[in-house]
């Protein structure tokens, strides 16, 4: 019996793993996060092991024949180590680039930067974190000085008088938190979802606002005018706790309510409802998810629904305020620790002379030899193979050619590399055009710290002993960084790698030093900051902002923000917006949980309102084509009345939708605009 | 290079905005009205009270300051000296300018009443406009003082003004000259089922009249009747503001007449907002307004913008009064599609040509305006059956018993048929792992147990 967290999502559902006989049974446990509940994914979560599709052997391309040669481990690294150092020493330190991802361990997220910043000496390390919840996490970093995603625990939901829900389906992408709103609503509580898609999640809501794609930000505006237009702004928390709301109110001036009806097709009556309903309660909450953030002015529409929560003086107050729902399971901790192009470990700059000095000490370096910004994820890979760009790629933890936007141009800048080097699982689609595949191990044959959704600081402990052949993401990092005579020391056991990412992340904003593996084992998990102390440990920090704010003078910023609309509006020849998202049965590009012979496999889908199918008489099952300027795909239509009827969805986790997504990317965050293009669909 | 602009309404705000955005420096704004700009469209909703007076506020004077736009306020410009490219103030001082952009607005029209006005041409105490802040303010503070009033004028204004009254307690009645309420807009069926509902409201409504003398007590009519009441609103429409203009020996006709960018018959004198007239056509709306702005902002930074034309959607704002007009319905040629019910106080209908929403009217159910409004705004091609569906009211869901091979459990992919197959809500949860996720199908399960099963677990 061990106790562990489900391999998914970022709540990081607490369970119990037990051997029966040679199978490994999942078992409900007891966790704040989910009360003992799982979904399917959770269930069937053991479902990769013994998989026939799993590698267990280190793969080398022969680019000539296209054929694969299996080689051991050594050979593979030598192969790897040397290429690297070759390419270095032709081209320099930044040709040689690293791609991680949200689902990596802390352990492994710190260890990766450092071998980019120590053993690579690249400045390109970058990481599919960046296309999830970046622009709530620069919004965060804007408004409070701190970018946790929630501010409070996942159960204080239930003690809310409302919530409102932007962008985010959690009853399908995390549904086990559809409890919390459950218990929320037996209170007397409400829920509002906003989302173009009427889903299982707005099912659950007491008010459902169907938005235009992308009009998020000036709904929001159109709230704090109602707001204000209403005398319900907290005068004596703008006041004291807040600087900036004349320019924020400003900006919200110009947007009564009918004009953001024109704009973002919800009616003045639905507007004038979640206002009401807003200002007349204490306890509000807003939540944004990647509805609300994955837009070229994501950040910005994250800002406009902090503002409001600002005006109504909800931030720092119990049960309630602003949060942001991750959708990694480590995308919290996956950007906090180095692997972000911008960032040292303990959520530092990399710009910040002091911060560098003080991670460069404990990497027994010194701070001139660490490297300075990358570019962030989709820039990155838009630079391989270029003139003056990376001439190789490690990827770790992502699947790129699925999960990318504009995924063929992806595609093509991944073929146009000298070597292409993949760590996985199993031959995922990026994989499968690497030059050298590494396999590694899988949850539940490995050990390692996530930081979930809460800011809380989870252990997955090893259950089972890999198969043969496979070593961890660790093993991997100490082998190259040993081949390329990185100076440091790089251990591959996680508990001393996290001992050394305490004292790295020490004094940061996400300092971790106070956390060990036995007060996370003994406390179901320690929320960061926790920093060590002298006397009695630190308890942790549950909650945010109850006194102060984090930016220096403890006041939290309004940030006055301009509705400016999606990068592509639609047009006569593609008409209708293009959104994407998830379905319950798959996580991600599907990697793993397409192999998992439990779960439906559908394939993707095309999902239109009857009024749009009977105008391209379309019929529900049939193919539809979806195209935009950059792609086209072919699926089945799903013909529902729960859609606008100007927008289709496309499900990410196949090979398609990605093709069709916008690569315009948020000036703040670089994320892209996945929510939103101007699509065409036919028969 | 100094640009000038005369007017501070919305128009020149968004102007100014524009041109902080493009880094213009050197910029002059020359205001009448002594207060900060505001949001004058949303004076009918202070009247109302749904929103304060200091929420309509937009750019503030430290907002024009530390933009370093030059703001003057209380200052009336009475003459364009074009020869000298300089704007003559009241006080006989000269503005001059390399550019000038007339954002000058409208002014209410004055219905030919006798006795709204007294000898030196101010309005009878009892007489309200109801265009500025200022004219806002004036009629607010007479409120408590009055128990009745009179509107006069049907059209978006004159309902909004009648409908915030009544809501602050008046007694409230209109009059129209026309045949109908809103007849710029709509048509007669569709203003006499507003009419209706105003009167529902409680506000009578008097069509096809012509007030033509204020009495000691109320408003005389041409029919011979007379209204009885505390307070005259007028509401009779508004023309755009030349004067300035056509003493300068600019083109004017209703409007100061511009061209796709935004010029004057003078190349150095540009003209946007409710006083500029582009092909015809003076909108007075604010939509069209700011485009405008946004255009002239841009060309005035050296970066090429045409303006041409604008669609408009004009909104009714005012409690329990449901309105939309798209584009011009009464005037835009195509196929009409409409759905008139009296009985429910609706009225809906589209022109459509060639598949493109190019006008509609929706009064009493806006259900469907958010998605209607887009079409129009984007010019949608719309198959032959949609205008029509668009009109229908949405079908009630009928609750159908649930297939056995439906799912009802998404968490853990599990059909009816297998929980029918249960016997406890326990074995569920053992056997099919139903309700063991996010929780939302329990009530679905326990319903598809057998009765005596639920009697027996719950």
């Amino acid at each position: 019996m061990t106790d562990t967290h489900c391999p998914y999502c970022s709540l990081q559902c607490g369970m119990t793993l037990a051997r029966q006989g040679r199978r490994l049974e999942v078992q409900a446990r007891a966790f704040p996060v989910n009360e003992g509940a799982l979904c399917r994914k959770g269930w069937t979560a053991t479902g990769l092991r013994g998989s026939r599709e799993r590698l267990t052997t280190p793969l080398v391309r022969d680019r000539a024949t296209d054929e694969w040669r299996a080689v051991g481990w050594d050979e593979a690294l030598d192969l790897v180590a040397g290429r690297l150092a070759a390419l270095r020493a032709e081209h320099g330190p930044d040709a040689n680039a690293v791609f991680g991802g949200g689902g990596l361990t802390n352990e492994k997220a710190y260890q990766l930067g450092k071998l980019a910043r120590v053993a690579l000496g690249t400045r390109m390390i970058d990481y599919n974190g960046r296309w999830c919840m970046s622009s709530a996490a620069s919004a965060n970093n804007q408004a409070f000085g701190v970018d946790r995603g929630l501010p409070f625990p996942l159960a204080d939901v239930e003690q809310a008088d409302v919530v409102v829900l932007v962008g985010s389906n959690l009853a399908e992408t995390m549904p086990p938190a559809a409890r919390h709103l459950d218990r929320l609503r037996e209170r007397g509580g409400k829920v509002v979802v906003i989302d173009p898609r009427r889903t299982s999640t707005a099912d659950r809501a007491d008010l459902f606002v169907q938005p235009v794609p992308g009009t998020d930000l000036p709904l929001a505006l159109g709230l704090l005018h109602l707001v204000d237009a209403a005398g319900a702004v907290d005068e004596e928390y703008v006041a004291d706790r807040t600087v900036g709301f004349e320019d924020a109110r400003q900006a919200a001036a110009s947007w009564w309510p009918e004009r953001v009806e024109r704009v973002t097709g919800v009616s003045v009556h639905q507007l004038r409802e979640l206002a009401a309903l807003m200002t007349s309660s204490r306890r509000v909450m807003v939540l944004t998810a990647r509805g609300a953030e994955q837009h070229a002015d994501g950040t910005a529409t994250v800002l406009a629904w902090v503002n409001l929560t600002l005006a109504l003086g909800l931030p720092g107050r119990p049960f309630a305020g602003y949060g942001c729902l991750t959708g990694q399971g480590n995308g919290q901790g996956g950007r906090e620790h180095g692997q972000k192009a911008d960032q040292l470990p303990g959520y530092r700059s990399i710009d910040d002379p002091a911060a560098r000095a003080h991670v460069a000490a404990v990497w027994g370096v010194d701070a001139d030899d660490l490297p300075g910004k990358g570019l962030s994820a989709y820039e990155l890979l838009m630079a391989l193979g270029t003139d003056g760009g990376p001439r190789s790629l490690l990827v770790l933890g992502s699947n790129v050619v699925v999960s990318a936007p504009n995924a063929s141009r992806v595609t093509e800048r991944l073929a146009s590399l000298d070597l292409l080097v993949v760590a996985d699982i199993v031959m995922s689609e990026t994989a499968a055009l690497a030059d050298v595949v590494l396999p590694v191990t899988q949850w539940a044959e490995e050990t390692g710290t996530m930081t979930n959704l809460e800011g809380r600081v989870i252990l997955r402990q090893q259950a089972v002993t890999p198969p043969e052949g496979v070593r961890s993401d660790l093993d991997l990092i100490t082998g190259l960084a040993e081949r390329l005579g990185a100076p440091s020391t790089w251990s591959t056991d996680p508990e001393e790698v996290f001992e050394e990412l305490r004292r790295a992340s020490a004094g940061g904003k996400a300092d971790y030093s106070g956390i060990d593996y036995a007060r996370i084992r003994a406390e179901d998990g320690v929320f960061w900051p926790c920093p060590a102390t002298e006397g009695a440990p630190h308890p942790g920090t549950p909650r945010l902002f109850a006194h102060t704010f984090l930016h220096a003078d403890g006041l939290a910023r309004f940030v006055a923000v301009q509705h400016e609309g999606p990068a592509e509006p639609v047009d006569g020849e593609y008409p209708v917006h293009l959104t994407t998202g998830r379905v319950l049965a798959q996580y991600q590009s599907g990697a793993q949980t397409r192999r998992i012979k439990d779960l439906p496999d559908t394939g993707a889908f095309v999902e239109l309102h009857p009024l749009l199918a009977l105008r391209i008489g379309a019929h529900d099952g049939d193919p539809v084509s979806v195209r935009t300027r950059r792609g086209v795909m072919r699926a089945p239509a799903r013909v529902v009345e729960t859609i606008r009827p100007d927008t289709v969805f496309v499900p990410f986790h196949w090979v398609g939708a990605n093709r069709l997504t916008s690569d315009a990317l948020d000036p703040s965050s670089r994320m892209p605009e996945f929510k939103v293009c101007a699509a065409e669909v036919t028969t | 290079m100094s640009t000038v602009v005369v007017g501070h309404g919305m128009a020149a705000v968004a102007l100014v905005e524009r041109l902080v955005q493009h880094g213009v420096p050197d910029v002059v704004v020359l205001g009448e009205e002594r207060g900060a700009p505001y949001n004058r469209i949303l004076l009918s909703a202070v009247l109302e009270g749904t929103h304060r007076p200091e929420a309509i506020a937009l750019r503030g004077t430290s907002w024009f300051r530390e933009h370093g736009i030059d703001l003057r306020l209380g200052t009336t410009a009475v003459a364009v000296h074009r020869d000298e490219h300089a704007v003559e103030l009241a006080d006989g001082s000269r503005v001059p300018y390399d550019r000038l952009v007339l954002a000058t607005g409208s002014i209410p029209e004055l219905p030919p009443i006798r006795g709204l006005v007294d000898a030196d041409g101010r309005l009878d105490d009892r007489v309200h406009a109801f265009r500025t802040l200022a004219d806002c303010e004036r009629l607010l503070a007479t409120l408590p003082g009055a128990a009745s009033a009179i509107v006069v004028g049907g059209g978006l204004l004159g309902l909004q003004v009648a409908r915030a009254l009544s809501i602050r307690g008046l007694r409230t009645e209109l009059v129209e000259v026309g045949e109908h309420v809103l007849r710029h807009q709509v048509d007669g069926q569709a203003g006499a089922i507003l009419a209706r509902s105003l009167q529902k409201l409680g506000t009578a409504v008097y069509t096809g009249v012509r007030a033509t003398r204020l009495t000691p007590t109320g408003l005389r009519l041409d029919n011979g009747y007379e209204l009885d009441a505390d307070l005259v609103v007028l509401t009779a429409g508004s023309r755009p503001r030349t004067t300035l203009a056509r003493q300068a020996g600019l083109e004017t006709r209703r409007g100061i007449v511009v061209d796709d960018s935004l010029t004057t018959s003078d190349p150095d004198i540009l003209a946007v907002g409710d006083c500029a007239e582009h092909e015809s056509r003076t909108p007075g709306l604010v939509s069209p307004a700011w485009e405008q702005a946004r255009v002239a902002g841009d060309l005035l930074a050296g970066c090429p913008a045409r303006y041409s034309g604008h669609r408009t959607v004009a909104r009714l704002r005012a409690t329990d009064l449901d309105v939309a007009v798209l584009g011009d319905p009464e005037k835009a040629l195509g196929e009409v599609v409409q759905v008139s019910n009296p009985v429910t106080g609706t009225h809906k209908k589209l022109v459509v040509d060639r598949g493109v929403i190019v006008a509609a009217t929706l009064v009493g159910d806006l259900s469907r305006v958010g998605y209607i409004t887009q079409a129009f705004d984007r010019g949608t091609v719309l198959g032959p059956a949609e205008p029509g569906a668009l009109l229908m009211a949405p079908r009630p869901a009928t609750p159908a018993p649930l297939p056995d091979d439906a799912e009802v459990c998404a968490c853990a992919g599990v059909s009816a048929g297998r929980i029918r197959a249960c016997s406890s809500i326990d074995e569920v949860r053992e056997s099919t792992r139903a309700t063991t996720g996010c929780g939302g199908c329990l009530s679905t399960c326990q319903n598809l147990l057998s009765p005596l099963v639920k009697g027996m677990t719950s």
